[in-house]
């Protein structure tokens, strides 16, 4: 008796275990090997960079989904719920994506996710500004563009991380440029379209900045008058591809390769003997690519797969004559990328620049103004002047600048001319230190090794008005 | 009733085991997050206990015996090649065409480097532990005879009449030349600091010594090493080549029509504030071109790319044909292989002042680099065939000999010497710290301001609070593992703090390591890193009279006028042995304006004499410059009543001093090799 009880409680156990096997095994379908992509119906309108319209908010757009192996299966409508929805991007683990979109036709764009096995879809992050063009950082948080109405930095959308649960919002970027379509590289870095809007408009540039905001550098610049349009991916053997258009359509253009390695000089058009518009382009793992394209004679875009040694196109992977076919991205397990420490202490209210020899030209950069001799330099903030510094005899300088505030430098000889600049806009986390060789040309010099006059002495305080920066007493390391 | 007393007892024991259970878990979590500073390591007690044990038995086990090859030389016909098994103490002899090996020949302590004589005959191996040559008759593979030579002997030429056999000796900074007819040394010159590669030039007139330290100069001084060269003919050092703003001059190859010889360099930036990695504000790699006329110019190009950094440039080979050179990047596990005709015409067409901005310039690399070949790990000793068609490429850490078709520049072939197949935790952390994945784009890896796993002799603008603060003298990594705390301020209490997340955001800038790899490192340095005998200053450990004087004055209690020394004021309360420090930290009244408020951790004393600059700021050339100028209070032990005799008696016995495993050899612990 005891044995049958025993044995009928054994096959209970057993019948429960293979259940719940059975039940979660099925607790979601795997999108894996599928492609997500964006659609939608008619002409990019003209955009604008300072506002996105309409080339960051495409009105009426979808994210669906196709199977490239089996074209046969019907397009999976991924956003159903929404007005429009842009900007997939896959986790590292592919399950589960980012989008931006609208509920409504008036709506602020938000910040979505979707869970790739189950389909649920969950709020990132709520604001009453527009949110666009998402992007999972390692460490279990997000970038986004957002723009900020209230803003009196004249920046037009700037970068924000967040925790995945819309926790820590943080914003990282802060001078007066637009920054777009965003991506994260292997080495950890985030890399973004940023365009100067103030004082004048310049053209967009490719620009690198740590995901706490700090180390921001100039990555990749275009041709002149070039406009670079879709998210930049990075390629399993090292090369950074994009689209760039020398019009100002913002509907496509070229692909454009470039090295990891040295992307400011290694630029390659792989598109160049192609007729026609090329739109986001997509690493495969093997190697091959996949990229919108509009031939001169189509209406809309495709999607195609494009050999990038052999510079070609390839077969069409997905077409629709009612729809055009953008950011495409497959749903796949990928690298993480590397998770950078943060030196950033919001307890510290200051950051320290230190320009090893602010007369330093590199006799290589054609475009280098004639020798130098600066004795000051004159800190630019966004509508006053910060101050005038003076520069130590070797030509460093070492300052300590109110964090998170936009300044520019130019340098004045001694009569109080100014020599050259202003340069780019700077600006300084909480706590970072940065240094630059010279107000030079060519970003590809490194620092003499030299001590400099400067850092003898404690950093000049910027603005110099204020005597004295409140801080937390730092720790030493 | 017994099923009853076996509930009893099972219920007894799980509320016991639960009650050791949660405050054990607690306790072992607390010990664990102040051993490694975080506070989610994962609690694993074989990370510290069985990893890092230095129990003879216990290393046994858990270690393996690599062969670790270095350096190698081939036969002139191209049928053997042989290999330098560094940590085996080996020469191997191996069949580059059956991938065999055909003999290994012991050899003394830690070899160096081989060089086949012209016939083929003899083999010459430095043995940079023992301060010796094996002399080998390559046809009965057996070591005939045994060459004396100066202290840590490395790089090795052989006259063109193979009559004198050149010899760097790499710890006592010359260079040896000996009679080979006779086996007596015939001269001694003196050569840079720490030299290790040397090259005859094609004419066999002139031979070249690299130096891997810098010239000892005060902080703020332009960095410079020297390249000593040497006219063969009359065996006299002819010039002393200052290269500026580089060390670490592993090597140096000539091309075969002799109107270039390059050398392989580090350009280090440690006078720049260490704020960022990004833009070469670390380190930098390069190549020395030496141009060989009269008034030529040395050059230095860049190895690296805006992004990417070509860590620890090791052996450079030149092609027979003179048109490629391949340099062992062994930071990044790659060949660079640079095309000399473009470096010629880069050059030639330069006027001197665009020619100084090449050696910062990170872009100019595209222009002569043509490819970057993938290797096991550790590249660093290469050799070619004798028709220039096979590249083979010491892969240290792997015990492989990997074979490059150099018409193809592909890897196509690796030997395996038959090490053991297993990598150990410590192997493991040997790669990591050999290699710069885990520091921003590959910038720099522990051994490249370690080399040796020593130190490089400079003092770092480590940039703590404010740029140009708190300068930072590097130290020996040899024997660190019972010596906490570290760093000069000894803030960090374990290897394990002292190489975590603080030490990725203020040092290598990118992902930390993961605890796996955490544990590794901690265990390679812990257990793996051993000081090489004191052969200078004690060989045998019989102290000589000076040194016996010096040993009572640091031992002293009393000075010269008899009166008693504070017991906190005497050399031997802070620095008692096996490893001469009490592990405290102290002031010592070297505190700069420059630095924060900080006591200082009491450094170890063993083989110091092999570790200027002194002092935690680099500030004190010599150890007797501790007291002579940095010392005039007699804050850092009394020795202002010392007449300069005894001084003298004081330092040299400090430079005596060495690794407890040498003196006590009845008790030396297992030593694996990593």
């Amino acid at each position: 008796m005891n044995r049958n009880r025993a044995a009928l409680s054994l096959l209970l156990i057993v019948a429960i275990g293979l259940f719940t096997i059975f039940f979660s095994s099925c607790r979601g379908k795997s999108m894996n090997g599928m492609v997500i992509l964006t659609q939608y119906a008619g002409e990019i309108k003209k955009g604008n960079y300072f506002s996105g319209d309409s080339w960051r908010y495409i009105s009426q757009a979808n994210i669906v989904a196709i199977d490239p192996g089996k074209p046969e299966k019907p397009v999976k409508l991924l956003t159903g719920g929404f007005y429009s929805a842009l900007s997939p991007d896959i986790s590292y683990d592919a399950g589960s994506m980012l989008f931006s979109a609208q509920q409504k036709q008036n709506d602020p764009w938000q910040i979505w996710e979707m869970n790739l096995n189950n389909m649920k879809i969950k709020q990132v992050f709520s604001s009453l500004e527009n949110c666009i063009d998402p992007a999972y950082l390692p460490g279990g948080r997000i970038l986004f563009s957002k723009i900020d109405m209230k803003e009196t930095m004249k920046a037009g959308h700037s970068l924000y991380t967040c925790n995945l649960d819309g926790s820590d919002l943080k914003r990282v970027t802060f001078n007066p440029h637009t920054y777009f379509a965003s991506s994260v590289l292997k080495d950890g870095r985030v890399v973004t379209i940023s365009r100067q809007l103030f004082p004048d408009n310049r053209d967009p540039v490719l620009m690198v900045l740590r995901p706490d905001g700090t180390k921001s550098e100039l990555f990749y610049k275009g041709l002149e008058g070039s406009i670079l349009q879709s998210r930049i991916r990075e390629t399993t053997n090292g090369n950074i591809i994009f689209t760039e258009s020398d019009s100002d359509t913002l509907s496509g253009g070229n692909l454009i390769s470039v090295k990891y390695n040295r992307p400011l000089h290694s630029r390659v058009n792989l598109t160049s003997e192609i007729k026609g518009s090329f739109g986001p382009p997509f690493p495969l793992n093997s190697g091959k690519l996949m990229v919108s394209y509009r031939s001169p004679e189509a209406k809309t875009y495709s999607l195609y797969e494009f050999d990038p040694d052999k510079k070609s196109l390839g077969s069409v992977l997905y077409s629709n004559a009612d729809y055009n076919v953008l950011e495409a991205v497959a749903v796949e397990t990928h690298d993480r990328p590397k998770k950078l420490p943060s030196e950033v202490d919001f307890g510290v209210k200051s950051g320290l620049l230190f320009c090893q020899d602010i007369n330093f030209t590199d006799p290589l950069s054609v475009s280098s103004v004639s020798v130098l001799n600066a004795g000051m330099i004159e800190v630019l903030g966004i509508d006053s002047t910060l101050g005038v510094v003076n520069v130590e005899k070797d030509g460093s300088v070492y300052l300590k600048v109110i964090a998170d505030t936009p300044f520019r430098i130019q340098t004045i000889d001694e009569k109080g001319k100014v020599l050259n600049g202003p340069g780019g806009w700077i600006w300084l986390r909480p706590n970072e230190r940065r240094g630059c060789v010279g107000c030079h040309e060519d970003r590809e010099i490194v620092p003499e090794n030299r001590l400099s006059m400067s850092v003898k002495n404690p950093p000049v305080v910027i603005p110099v008005h204020i005597s004295k920066i409140a801080e937390k007493k730092i720790s030493l390391e | 009733m017994k099923t009853s007393k076996l509930l009893l007892i099972f219920g007894i024991l799980f509320v016991v085991g639960l009650a050791i259970y949660f405050p054990g878990r607690k306790i072992a979590r607390k010990h664990v997050n102040t051993k490694t500073a975080v506070e989610d390591h994962p609690l694993l007690c074989i990370s510290c206990h069985l990893y890092t044990s230095k129990n003879p038995l216990v290393s046994k086990l858990i270690n393996a015996d690599y062969y670790s090859p270095f350096n190698m030389a081939v036969s002139k016909n191209g049928d053997r090649l042989y290999v330098v098994a560094q940590e085996a103490n080996t020469l191997m002899v191996v069949d580059p065409e059956s991938h065999k090996v055909l003999n290994k020949i012991k050899v003394g302590e830690y070899p160096h480097s081989v060089v086949i004589d012209d016939r083929g005959e003899k083999a010459y191996v430095s043995n940079q532990w023992s301060d010796n040559v094996s002399v080998i008759d390559l046809a009965k593979s057996k070591v005939v005879d045994t060459l004396l030579t100066g202290n840590g002997p490395a790089g090795l030429s052989l006259s063109a009449d193979d009559k004198l056999l050149y010899i760097v000796n790499s710890f006592s900074s010359d260079v040896t030349v000996i009679d080979l007819n006779t086996g007596e040394e015939r001269k001694r010159f003196t050569a840079g600091n720490n030299p290790t590669g040397t090259q005859l030039s094609p004419d066999g007139k002139t031979l070249y010594v690299t130096s891997r330290r810098a010239l000892l100069a005060p902080y703020g001084d332009t960095l410079k090493s020297e390249l000593t060269v040497i006219d063969e003919s009359r065996q006299r050092v002819t010039e002393r080549k200052t290269i500026e703003s580089a060390y670490i001059m592993e090597n140096i190859a000539f091309t075969p029509g002799g109107d270039l010889a390059i050398i392989t360099l580090i350009r280090p930036k440690n006078l720049v504030p260490s704020i960022q990695v990004e833009q070469g504000w670390m380190m930098t790699y390069g190549i020395g071109i030496v141009e060989q006329k009269e008034n030529g110019r040395v050059i230095q190009l860049l190895l690296d790319e805006p992004n990417a950094y070509y860590c620890d440039p090791f052996d450079i080979v030149i092609s027979p044909d003179g048109k490629k050179a391949f340099i062992s990047n062994s930071g990044v596990n790659c060949i660079s292989v640079v095309d000399i005709d473009s470096v010629r015409s880069l050059i030639a067409e330069a006027t001197p002042e665009v020619v100084k901005t090449y050696s910062n310039n990170l872009g100019i690399s595209s222009r002569y680099v043509i490819k970057r070949i993938k290797t096991g790990a550790d590249p660093k000793g290469l050799v070619l065939s004798p028709d220039g068609k096979r590249l083979y490429v010491a892969e240290q850490l792997e015990d492989r000999i990997g074979v490059i078709n150099t018409e193809t520049l592909e890897k196509i072939n690796s030997i395996d010497l038959g090490g053991p197949r297993r990598i150990t935790v410590a192997r493991q952390g040997r790669r990591l710290f050999n290699n710069s994945g885990h520091t921003f784009q590959n910038q720099f890896d522990c051994y490249t301001c370690h080399p040796d796993m020593h130190e490089d002799g400079l003092v770092y603008n480590m940039a703590s609070k404010d740029m140009g603060r708190n300068l930072t003298n590097t130290q020996s990594l040899r024997d660190i593992g019972d010596t906490p705390p570290f760093k000069w301020n000894g803030k960090n209490q374990t290897v394990y703090k002292q190489d975590g997340m603080r030490f990725s955001t203020v040092l290598t800038r990118t992902e930390q390591f993961s605890y796996n790899n955490l544990d590794a490192i901690t265990a390679y340095i812990i257990t793996g890193i051993h000081y090489p005998p004191n052969l200078q200053y004690n060989p045998e450990g019989k102290l000589t009279e000076s040194q016996l004087r010096g040993k009572d004055l640091f031992e002293r209690s009393k000075d010269n006028t008899g009166k008693i020394i504070p017991e906190n004021n005497r050399c031997i309360t802070c620095h008692p042995p096996p490893y001469f420090t009490n592990l405290k930290l102290a002031s010592v009244g070297t505190l700069a304006i420059s630095d924060d408020s900080i006591q200082f951790d009491t450094p170890h004393l063993n083989n110091i004499f092999a570790s200027p600059p002194y002092l935690h700021d680099g500030r004190a050339a010599t150890l007797e410059e501790i007291w002579t100028k940095y010392g005039k209070e007699d804050k850092h032990g009394l020795a202002n009543d010392m007449t300069k005799n005894q001084l003298n008696d004081l330092v040299d016995y400090l430079k005596s001093l060495r690794a407890p495993a040498y003196e006590h050899k009845s008790s030396k612990l297992y030593h694996a090799s990593f």
